[in-house]
């Protein structure tokens, strides 16, 4: 039977063996999720209440709600804003932790810790900082003297988006350290010494050495970080609940204000459907142009 | 005779399993409660109250408010929901439209003080001619004003507006006063709060957002405009403070507390809120008034219900029933500063104390409270239309964009079952 299904040698199907459990649990925990979800994509399905085939019908409504489209719109905006951001941030920060002077565990821990905070935990201590009346902010910029009146950080879009990448700099970039640390890590120190002797300087050494020897890993730091900015969801509900008037609402935002204020799971499944497509299209691009040169 | 050990293993074993039947008999049963968090001051202490004193047992579970019909939707969905439910009145209609409360209406009527109870609450219960919950907590909606602020500025502290044209005069002269206090304060990005607080001012100047079938929108009335207006001038004038722009509720009752706002819409939990935490300011009420005299208030609260799938029912029952007594209303709800739902106990030792209660639980009895299906998807929902109006019209291009605007969307969702 094994060799029918071309599992010719006892290797062969010891290796599938050592792989079912993790095909289990990617099956159970994403593949079936998956497939649900593009089934009820195709149904009118209420939270309350029973579905009903619909068929495509989910999906042409959703090429006509200018809302869904206008929060892709600002959700890629936000990405092409904080994803350079972030990288730059962490690169830096990388770059200053990378060689083991004294007290650099403490500096790596020091820019690391933000990340265990979850995300809403932050987005609720930021409002608290932008706070207009009890926040740090404004109260810091009055008593020097350089506002009369505290500062509506989240009272404007542009303010608001802002702020809100201030926060998700804060939080975010300390992980794309660690990835882009272990990647400047794994880059042969011989180069280093052999452009040391030919006279490069730090600088020379970054253009030359390091950044092409990472290729791979700004790929894979880049993808990560476009893809969590692309869904990102709480900082925006918990800081500005998508205002003011409407204009800071993320995709996920709407397909979660779909599914459990409209109460339409099969409209927001189909948004989600959307969404998954644009970002396997958007990463495969991603990929294409941070692929090794040949 | 020496009793054998298995004999006297035995004994011990059927004795300790008649305790334990025994003691198990007498604690009762367990009923799960939900309530949102607006609700967790006044309901913690009546549920210990009740825990203490009977058998059944009340498991309280509180939600955040924002999330409370998310949250209960979900759990209504998965088969997990509570044996009692305390859901603001307005969330009522799109639940039973739903399916999933329990049709409570022959209990109802079978109550002594069935007649005594909020109107608006029973109302708001009905759908299909059949009743789905019964009041539990009142809230009427009123102007707040601070009676200092208002010596200073030269008014008369015991004249408050008694129209819109006097409360926007009144808000500017204490503007006026400088030195970071302002004359008028509301929560600009709350869709609940400004049902509670701005559709009064409307419906006393003649208009209304809902026809009275509640099927289709009358956004475009005078008395909305006018009101709209009213509120943008007072944004422009500098008479609000920058803050009421992104204020999304969290800081709906708490500026007033520093003593700097002049006046605002609030509910009857501000009085009994300032009488404990801020006796050091001297505050008045009066009823929301209409462009040219007249008065309104939005009759708030919540209603309680038992979901469809409860286990509890009876229990569930028991536990409302005492929420609606003399005892409860009185010592409990009263007393700590609250309005009771029955009209018979209106005027009680803890009203008559404070005439300041007695005016709130006249504006509860003759409040009004709009019916819809769809509430939550129209005005509770912070990216919603009633509040993208609100916010259009104050802060952003105006009055007519807004209405505009506005009445498109009520109807993208009204014509929608």
């Amino acid at each position: 039977m094994l060799t029918l299904i071309g599992f010719k040698t006892p290797r062969r199907w010891a290796g599938f063996f050592f792989i079912l459990p993790c095909l289990a649990v990617t099956t159970m925990f994403f593949i079936v999720p998956l497939l649900m979800t593009v089934w009820m994509s195709l149904n009118d399905w209420p939270l309350l209440g029973h579905p009903s085939f619909s068929g495509l019908k989910n999906y042409a409504d959703l090429f006509q709600d200018a809302s869904f489209w206008g929060s892709v719109l600002f959700t890629a905006k936000y990405t092409l804003v904080v994803t350079p951001a972030i990288f730059l941030f962490a690169f830096s920060l990388a770059l200053l932790v990378h060689r083991g002077v004294r007290f650099v565990g403490i500096f790596r821990t020091a820019y690391f810790l933000p990340v265990v905070i979850g995300m809403t935990t932050a987005s609720l201590l930021w409002t608290w900082l932008f706070n207009d009346q009890v926040g740090i902010f404004s109260a810091v910029l009055m008593d020097l003297g350089w506002v009369d009146e505290p500062v509506q950080w989240l009272g404007e879009t542009n303010s608001a988006l802002a702020s809100i990448v201030v926060m998700v700099l804060w939080k975010a970039a300390g992980f794309t350290m660690v990835i882009l640390l272990v990647g400047m890590q794994a880059i042969p120190i011989d180069l280093y010494e052999a452009a040391c002797l030919d006279g490069a300087g730090w600088w020379a050494q970054v253009r030359h050495i390091t950044i092409p020897m990472m290729r791979r890993t700004f790929a894979l730091a880049l993808t990560m970080s476009f893809i969590g900015s692309f869904l990102a969801f709480e900082q925006f509900f918990v800081m500005t609940r998508g205002g003011p008037f409407n204009s800071t609402i993320t995709v996920v935002h709407w397909i979660y204000r779909a599914s459990f204020t409209y109460f339409k799971l099969g409209y927001g499944a189909a948004m989600s459907v959307v969404l998954l497509l644009m970002l396997l299209v958007l990463s495969g691009v991603q990929l294409y142009l941070l692929r090794d040169e040949p | 005779m020496r009793i054998p050990f298995s004999v006297r293993t035995l004994a011990a074993g059927l004795a300790a399993a008649l305790l334990a039947a025994g003691a198990h008999a007498q604690a009762g049963q367990e009923i799960t409660f939900w309530i949102r968090a607006a609700d967790a001051g006044f309901v913690e202490p009546l549920v210990k109250t009740w825990n203490d004193k009977h058998a059944n047992k009340v498991a309280l579970t509180v939600i955040p408010s924002d999330d409370f019909v998310t949250k209960f939707g979900t759990a209504v969905a998965g088969g997990a929901a509570p044996d009692v439910v305390a859901i603001d009145l307005i969330f009522v209609p799109a639940f039973a439209q739903a399916g999933q409360l329990s049709d409570i209406g022959a209990e109802a009527k079978s109550l002594p003080f069935a007649k005594s109870l909020s109107p608006s609450h029973v109302r708001l219960a009905m759908h299909n001619g059949k009743q789905y919950a019964v009041p539990f907590s009142a809230e009427s909606s009123f102007l707040l004003y601070n009676k200092a602020l208002f010596k200073r500025a030269g008014l008369d502290p015991n004249k408050p507006p008694t129209t819109m044209a006097e409360l926007e005069a009144d808000a500017k002269k204490i503007a006026a006063l400088g030195g970071g206090v302002k004359g008028f304060y509301f929560s600009g990005a709350c869709g609940g709060c400004n049902i509670f607080t701005m559709t009064p001012y409307i419906w006393a100047s003649g208009g209304d957002v809902f026809s009275a079938d509640n099927k289709s929108e009358t956004l475009d009335n005078p008395a909305l405009r006018n009101t709209l207006a009213m509120y943008r001038r007072m944004w422009k004038d500098g008479v609000m403070p920058g803050g009421v722009k992104t204020d999304n509720g969290s800081n709906f009752i708490s500026p007033f507390f520093s003593g700097k706002i002049g006046m605002q819409g609030t509910g009857a939990f501000a009085i009994g809120l300032l009488k404990k935490d801020h006796p050091e300011i001297d505050f008045g009420v009066t009823p929301l008034p209409g462009e040219k005299g007249g008065s309104s208030s939005f009759a708030g609260g919540d209603s309680i219900a038992i979901p469809v799938g409860s286990k509890h029912k009876k229990e569930a029952w028991d536990f409302i029933t005492w929420c609606l007594s003399e005892e409860v209303q009185v010592e409990q709800f009263a007393k700590n500063g609250s309005i009771p739902v029955r009209a018979d106990l209106a005027d009680n030792a803890y009203s008559k104390q404070d005439s300041r209660f007695a005016m709130a639980s006249a504006a509860m009895q003759t409040g009004r409270t709009p019916y819809s299906v769809h509430f939550n998807q129209l005005i509770n929902d912070p990216n919603g239309p009633w509040l993208a109006m609100i916010q259009e019209a104050v802060f952003g291009k105006g009055v007519d964009v807004a209405i505009k605007e506005g009445q498109a969307k009520f109807r993208q969702i009204l014509a929608t079952p």
